[in-house]
């Protein structure tokens, strides 16, 4: 069995957030940032408080559709839709946007820390800052195997960056070497998978996630992994993925991913068994359920007070134990006291145990 | 010359290089699909441009130039006033290495190697390419016969207005040569050299060479260049370039020389005549083998006298001296000269004299040793409190005082311009950082050695470790970043992002926090009040805290934390850049004082001037260990204020809120109530210490060379520390003891170096002339390198520096009488000698980047993405041309405001200018890139509308390699 969150904390503009539209979470220690369609938030899981910013506290645009965390400096990098890219450091916000920088536009859909450079995924291309240098390179058709240059997500991990872009599946770019590769659905723009596992399932990817060595990716037309030898698609009518419209994704280990969907949370809990367990929420009730699958096959369906406070699912982000949801109305912290990775033969939350689902006998 | 040379030559053969040479060769002025592909130009040397461009077909318009001013502009560098010129203008490079002075006396100076073909030789001075473009493409006859197809190829045609880019009167030139002002009409006379109305390529096309041998060949001048040059040897090759040997040839094509040789019965053209040409050539008349690097042009050259060198030129050879005899080196004598000058033309020839002439021994007489001063800044005390370490910034050392004997007893040479020094807890070593290399010296205080430097950002100027010794935080003044360095590893670990300027720093009692102050404002809205940052570092994570904001402040300095813990002080100046300056009569225009820094983050001002004593310039704060006196230097004028602790807190305190914010930040009236006593300095006092048992202070007095020891019971100077300057005080010095003295000032308010410190930018924009509240108003420009850039002032109106810093800056800055002649003189002499700092996006010498690469086409771009031709004067490098980046004229991009009188601004150079923002006349382009994106609409600033972002990002990065 693997492990179902089961404790769900949700958060809204009552609780002090400033919009309910959450485009982006970041865990950092015991803070955790908000980017919203109304503004920046900070929660402090030490004293349940909410801080936030709009422009008013010179944030330097309304909308944070991006948010990464410096682990060195400890400045927050923010990507705003429409109003390029700021730092958040020490209470200061320094803007940089297209026409006082050399970012390449203002419309960010992804931010990166990378070493000391930032990247920002854009829709005219990709940038990357180097805070120390100071200086700015663009990434477009130009100079990358970009077919498109609709940036959608960037993420980076062990040398490597990906970048998710519209029509132009993953791109990964090499730290060391400064050479990029390209990840294209070998069956073209088509939104059938004639071969299964043959690459990425579709070109028009928004998320990825790097971790353990495997290349989570999410596209608006199923989800993927990639181990660097063997493509494993993922589709809703055969998982437990409640769409195929994967609007991002964040990898826990090579294992564990956890994909938000225009449908609902979803995360494969243990890849090798093909473990599922999806988190959805009824409109009507607004209570939620979590199912646990394997492959198409139902499992446990359990039923929860509260799981996501909406199914349109925007980010997710780990935070240790703990999972982050961002949805189209509200936040959510799924609490993870007595996480176990992949399956257990007993588990101590409130699924039941199922002797015949432990990790040992995963190959049955 | 290879064929192939002619196209892209590449900076290496990797494959990014070869598609980046794809890519560029497309790029430049591309004219869309289908038209011509465009390569890039490279120079090809003079050499090349003679096979046609010589003899009486062509007007002989070679030995035109061979025989001018142009063709020893190079080797004019080597002069004594060359090296005058330079050190006048700040320049500490030698000439003929200095970027600033080879963009005049040289050709393709800004070029990489790979611009330059193998038969291109920068020696050759002001060469045909400088006025005509670089010649690869179209110096083909079948271009070069077509103009319209020439010029489509890069071929220029130069006007008279193009000669001022390098021919307008430089004050610097002026001084040291005192010459006549320059008739451009007359010099374009002088050098004119059209083609002949019916003109006919030479029959041959290059020029002569004498019929081959077998034996050792001449291997031409160029080769015994490459090692004869620079000081270490004498200038050799210099020397014969300047010389009339160099023109020997040359001289053969002038009218005098046809009339000589008609009367001397010499029939036909001299230049082709082998009486004339057995001595005014290296070889021709005698069977001789020569290479492909020798050319009978170059007159009498090196190898006349000392033998065909193709044997022994290799360095092997030569060092070796009896080998090079016999390898066939020459031993010269007076027969070696007689062969030709005797009797030559009937003159006499006096062999002596003509010796002394062309003299060119390898080893010249050393030039006198320039002045160094100490300009003592900061100090720190070993931990065991028995030596002060002082930074020494203009003769880079470290002095070593002796506490108890007050003696210097050593001094450690660190890198260039030290600032800031601090010790490890252990007293083990010491840390200095050098402001002008960009790094960090570590001394191994037990034999005071340097063991090991290490590069930080830009332009380092304080440093601390934290309370264990584990850490280093060092200011980047230039890069506005922290650099926090492992002492163990001494790896910089990360770098924080500070405020503008960051300058210096101190650590909290309990060692938590560190304050940072920043001699730079942040950038603000346009007409808004400046507003300076104090930053908070957490110093156990390394990062930064908080960010305070020190409201109608500039040029916060110095900063001390109260042994209490309970708040910091730190240095301030208030600029008050809205009223017009002239606002200072009514006494508050920049006034100086103090921040008082909470421990809450609040802040509160007071300030250190009174009515009729103002104290101009405060630069550093340090506080008894009993927490009850603050000592402040002045180094405007000369003084230290001691202020009582207790009643400046009891002032701010028993004040409201409203005064607090509002009235003490300006009250003039209250530093009486707390500043207890004014201790005199000598010259200019910077850096402050009290030692850790509260007895003594110590002030660097850093233009006297000195430190004042205070005694703390009775407040008195009682003694003064020689750090062992010159003790001569020259011009240069004099002038910059003026340049930070504010006696020149009403109330004595401020000094130059107050808007300008160090010679730089305060990033103010300023209201200076009383024609209404915030009209005119404009950028503070720095002072480095500005020597030659006059006109002054952003409408252009001041002719000289003398005019500059005489009268206008009595009738709208000082308001007192101005200086005196002798005053002015000093001033601007050392004014002028403010050097620029190296360029850090381009060290000398490096290659470009590639992205640099692509920002240089654009920069030197005649055509639009599109294909159109871009007028001249809308180019970039037009109006900013090499080696300053300005023609020095006035021009109207299109930036004039409603506050604006003119629309018409001086062309300001482009020399580090990534380093002074924010930009343009009125300083509301915060960065490079708003000067384009934000302020060019129409395309008036150069036409840049038509680039995309990535060709914008190329073109910035390209700028700040200038």
């Amino acid at each position: 069995m693997p492990f179902v969150y089961t404790e769900w904390q949700h958060f809204t503009t009552k609780d002090g957030l400033p919009n309910d539209h959450i485009f982006a979470v970041k865990a950092d220690g015991p803070r955790v940032w908000i980017g919203t369609e109304g503004g920046l938030a900070c929660y402090d899981k030490r004293t349940g408080k909410f801080r936030t910013w709009t422009e008013k506290d010179g944030l330097p645009w309304r909308v944070v559709s991006a948010l990464d965390v410096d682990p060195k400096t400890g400045d927050l990098w923010l990507g705003m839709f429409g109003g390029g890219l700021a730092r958040f450091s020490g209470g200061r916000f320094d803007h940089f946007h297209q026409l006082n920088s050399g970012l390449v536009n203002d419309v960010v859909y992804g931010v990166a820390v990378e070493n000391d450079n930032v990247w920002a995924a854009t829709t005219a291309g990709a940038s990357r800052y180097n805070t120390v240098k100071r200086k700015w390179t663009i990434y477009t058709e130009k100079n990358a195997p970009m077919e498109e240059i609709w940036n959608y997500g960037v993420s980076y991990n062990d040398g490597k960056v990906y970048l998710g872009v519209w029509g132009s599946g993953v791109l990964e770019f090499d730290v060391a070497t400064e050479r990029w590769k390209d990840y294209l659905d070998p069956d073209g723009e088509m939104e059938i998978d004639l071969y299964r596992d043959d690459g990425i399932v579709h070109v028009i990817t928004t998320g990825t996630s790097y971790i353990d060595r495997v290349l989570w990716v999410s596209t608006y037309f199923g989800m993927c992994r990639y181990d660097g030898r063997h493509w494993r698609g993922y589709y809703a009518k055969e998982t437990g993925l409640p769409s195929d419209f994967g609007n991002a994704v964040k990898g826990r280990s090579a294992d564990e991913a956890w994909y938000a969907t225009d449908r609902g949370l979803a995360a494969v809990m243990d890849f090798k068994t093909d473990t599922w367990v999806t988190y959805t929420m009824d409109p009507k009730t607004h209570k939620g359920k979590a199912v646990v699958q394997r492959g198409s096959t139902v499992l446990k369906t359990i039923a929860l007070e509260k799981t996501i406070p909406h199914n349109y699912v925007l980010w997710t982000e780990v935070d240790g134990s703990d999972i982050w949801v961002g949805t189209s109305k509200g936040l959510a912290w799924a609490k993870g006291s007595g996480y176990y990775p992949r399956l257990k033969a007993v588990v101590d939350n409130r699924a039941k145990p199922d002797a015949s689902l432990t990790t040992g006998d995963a190959s049955k | 010359m290879r064929e192939n040379k002619r196209t892209c030559r590449l900076p290496s053969g990797s494959l990014a290089a070869i598609l980046w040479s794809t890519t560029i060769c497309i790029t430049i002025g591309s004219a869309g699909a289908g038209e011509k592909e465009v390569k890039t130009p490279i120079y090809v040397g003079v050499t090349q441009c003679t096979k046609c461009h010589q003899g009486e077909e062509m007007d002989y318009q070679f030995c035109i130039w061979l025989t001018s001013k142009h063709a020893k502009a190079y080797s004019a560098l080597a002069k004594p006033e060359a090296k005058e010129i330079a050190r006048l203008s700040g320049i500490p490079q030698e000439p003929q290495q200095a970027a600033m002075c080879l963009g005049c006396h040289a050709t393709g100076s800004q070029a990489e190697e790979w611009e330059k073909d193998e038969t291109f030789h920068i020696e050759d001075g002001v060469q045909c390419e400088k006025c005509h473009g670089a010649g690869s493409e179209y110096m083909t006859e079948s271009v070069m016969t077509d103009r319209k197809a020439a010029r489509a190829a890069g071929l220029m045609m130069p006007t008279t207005a193009d000669c001022m880019n390098c021919h307008k009167v430089k004050g610097s030139h002026v001084a040291v040569l005192k010459s006549r002002k320059f008739d451009v009409d007359q010099a374009w006379d002088e050098i004119a050299h059209p083609n002949p109305s019916l003109w006919k390529h030479p029959k041959t096309k290059s020029l002569p060479k004498p019929k081959d041998s077998n034996g050792a060949k001449y291997i031409g001048s160029h080769a015994c260049g490459q090692c004869h040059k620079g000081p270490d040897m004498g200038y050799q090759y210099s020397k014969w370039l300047g010389g009339p040997h160099a023109r020997a040839y040359a001289v053969l094509g002038t009218d005098r020389a046809r009339e000589m040789a008609e009367a001397a019965g010499v029939r036909g053209n001299p230049l082709k005549n082998a009486a004339c040409l057995r001595c005014h050539t290296t070889v021709y008349t005698e069977p001789a083998g020569v290479t492909d690097t020798h050319a009978i042009s170059e007159g009498v050259s090196c190898e006349a006298c000392h033998g065909a060198g193709s044997e022994f030129a290799l360095e092997a050879v030569m060092r070796d001296h009896q080998g090079a005899v016999g390898a066939g080196l020459k031993e010269v004598n007076q027969a070696t000269c007689m062969k030709c000058h005797a009797d030559a033309h009937g003159k006499p020839f006096d062999y002596d004299k003509a010796c002394q002439q062309i003299a060119h021994p390898k080893k010249i007489a050393k030039p006198t040793a320039a002045i160094h001063y100490k300009t003592p800044l900061y100090m720190a005390l070993t931990p065991n409190g028995q030596q002060l370490y002082v930074t020494c910034e203009a003769s880079h050392v470290v002095a070593v005082i002796d506490v108890e004997s007050q003696r210097k007893i050593a001094e450690i040479q660190t890198g260039r311009q030290p600032t800031g020094v601090t010790f490890h807890p252990s007293g083990q070593w010491a840390y200095v950082t050098n402001r002008l290399d960009d790094s960090l010296s570590v001394i191994r205080v037990a034999d005071r050695k340097v063991i090991k430097t290490i590069r930080v950002g830009d332009e380092p100027h304080d440093v601390l470790t934290d309370k264990s010794g584990k850490t280093l935080f060092v200011l980047n003044a230039s890069t506005d970043s922290i650099s926090v360095i492992d002492t163990g590893t001494l790896d910089e670990i990360k770098r924080l992002e500070a405020s503008r300027s960051p300058w210096a720093l101190d650590l909290s009692p309990d060692g938590k926090r560190i304050l940072v102050t920043h001699a730079l404002p942040r950038l603000g809205k346009f007409r808004t009040a400046p507003v300076s940052e104090i930053t908070v570092i957490d110093v156990e994570r390394a990062v930064v805290e908080d960010r305070l904001v020190v409201p109608q402040t500039n040029l916060l300095m110095g900063v001390a934390w109260h042994p209490s813990g309970q708040f910091a002080l730190a240095t301030e100046n208030r600029t008050k850049t809205l009223v017009p300056m002239t606002r200072l009569l009514q006494g508050w225009t920049i006034s100086n004082g103090l921040a008082i820094i909470w421990q809450d983050g609040r802040v509160d001002q007071v300030l250190l001037d009174e009515p009729n004593l103002c104290f101009p310039d405060p630069t550093d704060v340090k506080i008894t260990p009993d927490g009850r006196l603050a000592l402040v230097t002045s180094s405007g004028s000369n003084r230290i204020a001691v202020i009582d602790i207790e009643r400046l807190i009891d002032v701010v305190e028993q004040a409201t809120d409203d005064e607090r914010e509002h009235v003490l930040p300006n009250h003039r009236g209250k530093p009486t109530e707390f500043v207890v006593k004014h201790i005199p300095t000598k010259d200019s006092p910077r850096g402050l210490l009290i030692t850790p048992d509260g007895t003594t202070a110590f002030a660097a007095n850093s233009l006297d060379d000195s430190l004042t020891v205070i005694d703390l019971k009775t407040l008195e100077a009682v003694n003064r520390i020689d750090l062992g300057g010159p003790k001569e005080i020259t011009k240069t010095r004099y002038g910059e003891r003026l340049f930070h003295s504010a006696n020149i000032t009403f109330h004595r308010q401020f000094s130059c170096h107050t808007c300008h410190p160090d010679g730089h930018v305060n990033g103010l924009t300023f209201d200076i002339e009383p024609d209404g509240i915030g009209s005119n108003p404009v950028d503070n420009r720095t002072l480095r390198g500005i020597l030659d850039t006059a006109p002054f002032k952003w409408e252009g109106t001041n002719p000289s520096l003398q005019r500059q810093c005489g009268p206008r800056l009595a009738v709208f800055f000082t308001r007192i009488q101005p200086f005196t002649p002798t005053e002015l003189s000093a001033l601007d002499t050392y004014i002028c000698t403010i050097p620029r700092p190296p360029n850090r996006y381009r060290p000398l010498g490096a290659e470009l980047t590639e992205a640099q690469r692509r920002g240089k086409v654009v920069f030197l771009r005649t055509r639009t993405n599109d294909g159109r031709l871009i007028p001249k004067e809308r180019r970039c490098v037009n109006c900013h041309f090499p080696p300053l980046y300005t023609n020095r004229t006035r021009q109207n991009v299109g930036t004039k405001m409603w506050l604006d009188r003119e629309s018409r601004f001086d062309v300001p150079h482009l020399n580090n200018i990534y380093d002074s923002a924010p930009y343009l006349h009125n300083g509301t382009a915060d960065t490079l890139e708003e000067i384009w994106t934000r302020y060019n609409p129409n395309d008036q600033h150069g036409v840049t509308n038509d680039m995309t972002k990535d060709q914008l990002n190329d073109l910035i990065e390209y700028i700040k390699t200038l």
